[in-house]
């Protein structure tokens, strides 16, 4: 992680790099954002050099199994969702429906008994949203 | 004052405003009871819908939803020792045994009453106080408030949780990520790739309600398998008796001047506030063995301080600007969001938000112990609602309220990358708290900076000459060494102790 920083900081030194000096006032545009960046980057090497002299810490048993292939696949449905939703691809409230259902079928596991369930949440939440947010707070959803 | 305070009690006494704040205390409690989901996620949620309410409705529906969310977590911390809200960790020591034990109303009631306690005695300090430190803080010059925000920055960077370095490395980050966009001192683009969408900045609430509601919805998908056991949920000896009043008047008083006094400090929240008077009544209580194992004075001492931290942690915010806490950040927000300054001087531009702020948070409080006490029960149930359903419906208003800010699916996109990003973050170890702080005070701070050296023609002299900076400039070194002088002298102790082990041996 701190390695990411590092190399998103050294893409705002460089961005920022020919960013003229201010004309009416003494600091300009550019200091603030180096000089920061630059901090990062020296705080970002006091975390990486001890962490490559220690081994890494084993995480302690969190007492559940945890499913991060799951939330892969759920964030997979919402990108797919949004891009569906920028592309005005469906409406909003049958989009959402059919995004709900299909997320909470996946994370039920397809079990049967959830369904009516699954299906009940996905035509209330999309259908109520579409009126409470278009009637009662007046957002322009995006839709066909 | 009383003039004002009283008119702003009897504006909340009108339906709507008396509905909000009833409906945002409600909601808090629902969302604090529920793992996994917290106040800052709620109020983030909510902010994109307050933009088409008077200011002072939205920011007493917010007030509600705050003061519930820190109570609400002590329902899941007492029944399932698992904190509904980070700031109710310190109650789940004693909370769950006494619950276990089964007297789970004896431990709700005693946090409840403990909360409400908190609730008022940071309200008294919060209405004597605010105004004269906003009279105070008028004549901070831009030099005077640069060094504030710094000292604050590295004030929550050395309490947050982990590493202070880490801690530093999010505030810094949060600072860095404020600053994409036409730069408003010189009008200059920067930081944009050559990306026009990127010239209006990064704004305020997709990135909030990424970094608190994305990455929270992230974490508890990876964590659906965990199951969630039902208890016995009686609720008998819920109400204090007079002796209980008697025997913990000293405790209450204490915990919430503690929880009150961390509060006003900036960035620090409720965990530290609870931490710090639960070790401070376990260190003073003539029981100390019992800490731990089901202790009344250690649930009183945990909630009556988180619940004071919010009426301190308005403070900063009332008179500086400055935010008390992560929720306060977003409420910064909410105040900007409505073209309102935070600062000293919204008490002379905008004296209705400010008192209703202030009356809000006394109307709030008695709510949630009403609230709290008629219907604790039923609150309960909340915390068994199948996960499965609730998160992708939440990730649903995520993307609407990001989206609902410009109707544009651009915020939609940021949202889901600091929603990821925070994920990482909190995985890796880097506080989320110190980041969305930073994010909300850079522009603040760096406008205060160029300012002052415009006044001085490009001189810092006046940071290290006028007592104000230097004061905020020693504490914020002193804040910066002490860790590591800290770790020198545990070291020099240990070197010692091991001396004196090796020399008994021979």
């Amino acid at each position: 992680m701190a390695a990411a920083f590092i190399a998103g900081c050294l893409a705002v030194l460089w961005e920022t790099r020919d960013i003229p000096p201010g004309t009416f006032e003494p600091l300009g545009s550019a200091p603030v954002p180096q000089g920061v960046a630059a901090l990062i980057i020296a705080l970002c090497l006091a975390v990486i050099a001890p962490a490559l002299r220690r081994p890494a810490e084993v995480a302690p048993d969190p007492g559940y199994t945890p499913r991060p292939l799951d939330a892969a696949m759920v964030a997979g449905l919402t990108i797919a969702y949004v891009a569906m939703m920028q592309a005005r691809l469906l409406d909003f409230a049958p989009l959402t429906a059919l995004f709900l259902f299909v997320t909470i079928a996946f994370l039920t596991r397809l079990r049967l008994r959830a369904m009516p369930t699954a299906a009940l949440v996905a035509v209330v939440t999309g259908w109520g949203c579409q009126y409470v947010f278009t009637r009662v707070f007046v957002v322009d959803l995006p839709g066909l | 004052m009383f003039d004002a305070l009283f008119g702003a009690l009897a504006n909340l006494a009108q339906p709507l405003p008396f509905a909000l704040i009833l409906l945002g205390t409600v909601l808090g409690i629902v969302v604090g009871a529920i793992p996994g989901l917290s106040g800052a996620m709620l109020i983030a949620l909510t902010l994109p819908l307050t933009f088409y309410m008077e200011p002072v409705n939205a920011i007493v529906l917010l007030i509600g939803m705050y003061v519930g969310s820190i109570t609400g977590g002590l329902i899941t911390a007492t029944m399932l020792r698992m904190p509904g809200t980070p700031s109710n960790v310190v109650t789940t020591f004693d909370g769950h045994p006494m619950a276990e034990s089964g007297r789970p109303g004896r431990a709700l009631g005693l946090g409840i009453s403990a909360s409400f306690v908190g609730g008022l005695v940071s309200w008294v300090v919060l209405l004597f106080l605010a105004k004269p430190l906003s009279v105070w803080a008028t004549r901070f010059g831009p030099f005077e408030y640069f060094t504030l925000i710094m000292m604050a920055m590295v004030l929550i960077a050395s309490v947050s949780q982990g590493s202070m370095v880490k801690g530093l490395i999010a505030g810094f980050l949060g600072m860095l990520v404020s600053m994409p966009g036409v730069d408003p001192s010189a009008g200059q683009p920067r930081m944009t790739w050559d990306w026009y969408m990127l010239n209006g900045g990064l704004k305020l609430l997709p990135v909030l309600i990424g970094v608190f509601a994305v990455s929270q919805i992230i974490g508890d998908m990876v964590a659906i398998g965990k199951t969630i056991k039902r208890v016995e949920s009686s609720m008998t000896g819920l109400f204090m008796s007079l002796k209980d009043w008697r025997d913990q008047a000293f405790n209450l008083i204490r915990s919430s001047l503690i929880g009150t006094f961390v509060g006003i400090l900036p960035g620090i929240g409720a965990s530290i506030g609870s931490i710090l008077a639960y070790t401070s009544a376990k260190n003073m209580s003539r029981t100390p063995e019992k800490f731990g194992k089901g202790s009344e004075e250690g649930i009183v001492a945990s909630e009556a301080a988180n619940n004071a931290t919010v009426g301190g942690a308005l403070i900063p915010l009332i008179a500086m600007g400055i935010p008390g806490s992560v929720i306060d950040a977003i409420l910064i927000g909410a105040l900007m969001i409505h073209s309102l300054q935070p600062g000293p001087t919204l008490f002379i531009t905008n004296p209705e938000v400010v008192w209703a702020m202030i009356a809000s948070c006394l109307v709030a409080t008695i709510m949630m112990y009403g609230v709290m006490m008629g219907a604790v029960r039923y609150v309960a149930m909340v915390m068994y609602i199948p996960r499965v359903y609730l998160l992708p419906v939440i990730l649903v208003f995520c993307i609407v309220g990001a989206f609902a800010l410009d109707n544009t699916m651009f915020d939609v996109w940021v949202m889901l990358i600091f929603g990821v990003v925070g994920f990482a973050m909190e995985k890796a170890g880097f506080p989320l708290g110190p980041f969305v702080i930073g994010f909300v005070l850079a522009p603040l701070m760096e406008s205060k900076l160029r300012t002052g050296l415009m006044m001085t023609n490009g001189s810092l002299e006046p940071m290290f000459t006028r007592p104000l900076p230097i004061i905020f400039l020693i504490i914020a070194v002193i804040l910066l060494i002490m860790p590591f002088f800290r770790s020198w002298r545990e070291r020099q102790f240990r070197g010692r102790a091991a001396a004196t082990t090796d020399e008994t041996a021979e």
